[in-house]
């Protein structure tokens, strides 16, 4: 790829008290604009896993590569297996191989990432969520 | 990578069988009763995809949105006393009547049609709607007509009896009109229309009700033989 990312506001670090002892989401997965929830309650595992996702709060041509994408590249994620674990969310048109995911609401994003090679995994990046 | 963040590390996929047995009895987590496909088909311009989308005040840029576009959305409603999921396909984009591929109209089990009550022609294509619906919808996919733009009721152009009307003439369709903009009704329409699946269906249906088809994320393009192929726009 020729695009040339640029990182903006780093990760920060994972409130451990987010996580349950079996590695899933103690609190509901919220959207940060609309609150639509995304996730309930242990419905999701904790996973780390090197993902970019283009900024959610500038309007950057995801689709088109124009030598520059802003966004961030994201470690910590809610990891599902089935689209079908989620209450609410929205999905993108494919983006070479991959699909975003925004919110089913107010459909901001993106929020998380799923590659159709593996049908099985869908990513919600908790930097771009938040939990109550 | 080594673990900067002062969680423990647990295997995704582990297995808690261990010390189950030791654990108290906790509620697992309620996953869905039912999984649904819904699809909302209309002409161009009717607000279609304003019914999906919840309004909100700020002026974010949304860069998913307007540059990738939306396929489909996962959304949750509670009926009955049963979680539902609902698989919904806008088909905004492709108003063409040939060009929403029948695989769209296949796996559905509701159909909501939306007309704009201030567009005479929106209302006047509701028949070649129902041609193409007759002609790849399941025959028990549930119809909800919808009249959207109830804010705008100084330009209504189709009368409330009318549309009832024309709803009237197809069997099982429900009728309701709209405003995406004042958020009237909207959450109603699909809790009308997985009312009335819910309430056809047999009482104990197994969760695994649902088409393979909706493993695929998105529906193979199929060609109807008699009508020429889409033609690709952008929009």
């Amino acid at each position: 790829m020729d695009d040339s990312k640029r990182s903006s506001s780093p990760e920060g670090s994972v409130d451990p008290s987010l996580v349950s002892d079996e590695g899933k989401n103690v609190k509901s997965v919220l959207c940060q604009r609309c609150s639509s929830k995304v996730l309930c309650p242990g419905m999701a595992v904790f996973a780390e896993k090197e993902l970019f996702l283009p900024s959610m709060r500038k309007k950057t041509s995801i689709g088109q590569s124009d030598g520059t994408l802003d966004g961030d590249t994201l470690t910590a994620h809610w990891l599902v297996d089935d689209m079908y674990t989620f209450e609410n969310v929205g999905f993108t048109k494919d983006v070479g191989k991959v699909k975003y995911l925004i919110c089913a609401d107010c459909e901001i994003g993106p929020i998380g990432w799923h590659c159709l090679d593996d049908k099985k995994s869908f990513y919600v990046a908790l930097d771009r969520v938040n939990h109550e | 990578m080594e673990s900067g963040f002062g969680v423990q590390r647990r295997a995704g996929g582990g297995s808690p069988a261990v010390g189950a047995s030791q654990r108290r009895r906790k509620m697992p987590p309620r996953a869905a009763d039912y999984k649904l496909q819904v699809i909302i088909i209309g002409s161009r311009g009717v607000g279609k995809t304003s019914l999906m989308e919840r309004f909100t005040d700020d002026t974010f840029c949304e860069a998913c949105k307007s540059t990738v576009g939306v396929d489909f959305k996962i959304k949750t409603v509670e009926l009955r006393g049963k979680k539902i999921r609902l698989q919904i396909w806008d088909t905004a984009g492709q108003e063409r009547f040939n060009s929403i591929t029948s695989a769209y109209y296949r796996g559905a089990k509701g159909i909501v049609l939306v007309y704009d009550i201030t567009k005479q022609e929106t209302f006047e294509d509701l028949p070649k709607w129902m041609k193409m619906i007759d002609k790849y919808a399941s025959e028990d996919a549930e119809l909800l007509l919808v009249g959207n733009k109830l804010d705008c009721e100084s330009d209504r152009a189709i009368s409330r009896q009318q549309a009832e009307r024309f709803a009237s003439r197809i069997s099982g369709m429900r009728f309701c009109e709209a405003s995406a903009k004042d958020n009237f009704n909207v959450d109603e329409i699909f809790l009308k229309l997985v009312d009335d699946i819910l309430s056809k269906m047999p009482l104990e249906v197994p969760s695994r009700e649902l088409s393979n088809s909706v493993l695929s994320l998105q529906p193979e393009p199929e060609f109807p033989p008699e009508l020429p192929p889409p033609r690709m726009r952008c929009c």
